[in-house]
């Protein structure tokens, strides 16, 4: 019951506004203690502060449980300590919260080839020091380390417009958040659409991909309709503003000119 | 700016201007706050939905309808009535008697049947009657 | 014209209204030079009835409980026909009034208009301008959004550097140990009513010393004279002057549309000056958002407590240059009011100015 609570909150977190939550993650007995160490026990406490994980609140316990408030239970098993898990275990360790990730990455090639060394979700994402989720992570570089980068062009073209979108509708909601609106609705279909996105890219099947992301194209495309739609409102209010600011200006001058006016009088 | 119209009758012309001004500005002021203080309209389907179960027999259901009080009732079995729940003599709000099976209104006693008809007392007219619909388990009202 | 005619003979046979017309407008007399600072009382007066009306429109449907309050914002702003402008009129209101009174005040200061007996003016308009920062400070919680929580609880936080009584007051300031539904009931009622009654009583005090006394001219120009000092009182009169009505009102009247200018083009065109993010989060008491700061026309009393090693001397400071202000017409007694032969005044006045824009600007980023 906790366990899918976590997942939802995690998931809730990922697709938005990244809300700075160190106060609270920060306060765990595992960073209090780990933080203070040297070498492979301490190193991961930095590089979790610089990730997308410690900025939505999730700490060492979320992921690798145990007990985060008593330094005597902080690993024991009894309250659910994982410890690290092992290379092949690492889908089912992040899948926790990942949910559709790991079920569309364990379905897909690589998943099929971990026993024979088939990427996981640390070799592309990192461990400790992950950023939220972008296109980058697909580069010659890191994907040629197995096999030809050629399939992995073809699944990154893919997957660039679709991904082009998502950005520009995010930004656009974000910008009318900004200005007051009631964006929610907005924000988690969203959200559902760059999951879809995201777990059907783990299953590195190009046909699916571009099945799966034109129903994510249609789903944005829905989306921006709002968003024009409110961008005409905001437009219309603009131009009735604008009449009012020139007639408020146009009136004050007609004030000074009469003023000018008087003031002849008074000379006079 | 030196003219040759004297000032009073430059003022006057000003004046002009700036009751028309005026005009504009008080419009563009009245209307956002008349519709400000307008009532909203009601959002959503005309339709009403409520599931059969809330509806006992025997037993009125009292609910709103766009804004105003109306009451469903079952005095048979699978047969539902609606009607406005406002009394047709000075506007209150009709009780339901289950003992007498009819609606009485508190106000000044008139009384009417399941059915809306005007049984005594002072109404002059039979309660509003609204459709109602059975729809699988939900009364579709309205 | 004959009705409008018969009906201003009926009502002035009564009241005498024409009376009050011929002294009080026509016949009231400014002198030649006022300028345009003079114009800020009234821009002051449109802005605070504007605030008023706008108030009492989001009253109409804002709810003070910590449970529904943002929402109700959310409702006025998306869903309530022009809800949108009345709080954006509201809120951007409330800064523009902050930048009338700061001018309105610093003009007052440089041609020390506060001399020539008029030290009660100053002290119900020093008292406005706390009273109208204290309307600020409610008002800005009553979002409930994060904004609102944290500003407000960094704010009353302040109040416990005061030793002894610290603790308690800060307590008693808010309701309750932490700001919640507690601080948002008593806020609500100071915000709405309670300020409001005090700051009109104030602001009748406040013209009225100003009518009583005569507006004060400006000390410059060849013509200027110091007024004497006689040992009775003195109504300050310019009867070489123009008529306030209807020869200085258009001024004041063009000076208020430049104003509502100023106001709208905030509002349309960058709406979001005074909203930064955390205002449109609701509010969450586990959850201190990273870059919570005060208003700008608070920055210099924010950065003064940072600045200062032990809270109680950065209070202390705050508190000590308040009441020097409030204070200035009993310590500067000089009658002498032209800028140009006060240059230790005036030195101060650009050094205080500078001063508070770096303070402020200081506190912004730091």
């Amino acid at each position: 019951m906790s366990r899918s609570i976590c997942c939802l909150f995690v998931l809730m977190i990922v697709a938005g506004w990244s809300m700075p939550a160190t106060l609270l993650a920060a306060d765990t007995v595992c960073i209090e203690c780990h933080g203070g160490q040297e070498g492979r026990l301490g190193a991961p406490v930095a590089q979790w502060r610089t990730s997308v994980h410690a900025a939505n609140g999730i700490s060492c316990n979320d992921c690798h449980g145990g007990d985060p408030t008593d330094y005597a239970m902080a690993m024991s098993p009894e309250r659910g300590f994982i410890g690290v898990p092992k290379y092949t275990e690492v889908p089912d360790f992040c899948g926790r919260c990942h949910v559709g990730v790991a079920e569309d990455y364990k379905a897909g090639a690589h998943g099929q080839a971990i026993e024979r060394g088939g990427a996981q979700c640390v070799v592309c994402h990192g461990n400790h020091e992950i950023q939220r989720a972008s296109l980058d992570l697909i580069n010659e570089k890191d994907c040629s380390r197995c096999h030809s980068y050629e399939r992995a062009a073809l699944i990154r073209m893919s997957l660039v417009e679709t991904d082009t979108m998502i950005n520009k509708v995010g930004h656009d909601i974000d910008r009318l958040y900004r200005l007051g609106f009631s964006v929610d609705d907005m924000q988690d279909r969203l959200f559902n659409q760059r999951n879809v996105f995201h777990r059907t890219f783990h299953g590195v099947n190009v046909d699916e991909v571009r099945q799966k992301t034109a129903g994510v194209q249609g789903e944005l495309g829905k989306i921006n309709m709002e968003v024009a739609a409110i961008d005409s409102t905001l437009g219309e209010r603009k131009l009735w503003g604008s009449v009012t600011i020139a007639l408020f200006i146009l009136t004050g001058v007609v004030f000074l000119l009469v003023r000018k006016a008087y003031e002849e009088d008074e000379k006079g | 700016m030196t003219t040759q119209v004297p000032p009073k009758q430059r003022r006057n012309f000003l004046f002009i201007m700036l009751g028309g001004l005026g005009a504009l500005l008080a419009a563009a002021a009245g209307w956002p706050l008349f519709r400000f203080l307008s009532p909203i309209a009601a959002t959503g389907g005309s339709q009403v939905a409520i599931p059969r179960s809330e509806v006992v027999s025997g037993k009125a259901h009292f609910f709103d309808y766009h804004g105003k009080p109306a009451v469903v009732l079952q005095p048979a079995a699978g047969k539902f009535i609606a009607l406005s729940a406002i009394c047709t003599h000075l506007g209150c709000v009709v009780a339901w008697k289950e003992q007498d099976n009819e609606f009485e209104c508190p106000c000044h006693g008139g009384r009417f049947s399941p059915e809306g008809q005007v049984l005594g007392g002072p109404p002059p007219k039979p309660l509003e009657s609204i459709a109602v619909v059975l729809d699988g388990d939900q009364l579709k009202i309205g | 014209m004959q009705p409008v005619k018969w009906l201003v003979e009926f009502v002035d046979v009564r009241l005498g209204l024409k009376d009050i017309y011929d002294h009080e407008l026509r016949g009231y007399l400014l002198p030649r030079n006022v300028n345009v600072w003079y114009t800020l009382g009234a821009v002051l007066m449109a802005l605070f009835t504007l605030q008023i009306i706008t108030g009492i429109l989001l009253l109409m449907f804002y709810v003070p409980d910590s449970e529904k309050a943002f929402a109700s914002i959310q409702y006025i702003m998306n869903d309530v026909p022009f809800g949108w402008l009345f709080r954006m009129l509201h809120a951007i209101g409330a800064n523009v009034i902050m930048i009338a009174l700061l001018m309105h005040m610093l003009s007052v200061l440089f041609m020390a208009s506060y001399k020539g007996r008029r030290e009660f003016t100053w002290l119900t308009g020093f008292i406005i301008l706390n009273l109208t920062m204290g309307l600020c400070l409610t008002g800005y919680l009553l979002p409930w959004s994060q904004l609102s929580f944290w500003a407000t609880t960094v704010a009353t936080d302040a109040a416990g550097a005061i030793p002894l009584v610290g603790g308690y007051l800060v307590e008693f300031l808010r309701g309750a140990p932490t700001v919640g539904n507690q601080t948002l009931g008593r806020f609500f009622a100071l915000h709405v009513v309670g300020m409001p009654l005090v700051l009109l009583g104030l602001m009748g005090a406040h013209l009225f010393c100003v009518k009583r006394r005569g507006i004060s001219n400006p000390p410059f120009g060849p013509d200027y004279r110091a007024a004497e000092e006689l040992p009775f009182f003195e109504h300050e009169k310019h009867p070489n002057g123009i008529p306030f009505f209807p020869n200085y009102f258009v001024k004041d009247a063009a000076v208020i549309c430049f104003f509502m200018a100023f106001m709208l083009a905030i509002i349309f065109y960058a709406p979001g000056m005074f909203f930064p993010e955390s205002a449109f989060q609701k509010a969450d008491p586990f959850l201190t958002p990273q870059h919570i700061k005060p208003e700008w026309y608070f920055l210099w009393a924010y950065q003064a407590l940072k600045i200062f090693p032990s809270e109680i001397i950065g209070l202390g400071v705050q508190v000590v240059f308040m009441t020097f202000l409030a204070l200035l017409p009993f310590i500067d007694r000089g009658v002498e009011r032209r800028p140009a032969k006060r240059p230790l005044f005036v030195t101060c006045y650009v050094l205080g100015i500078l001063l508070f824009v770096a303070i402020s600007i200081w506190g912004h980023y730091s």
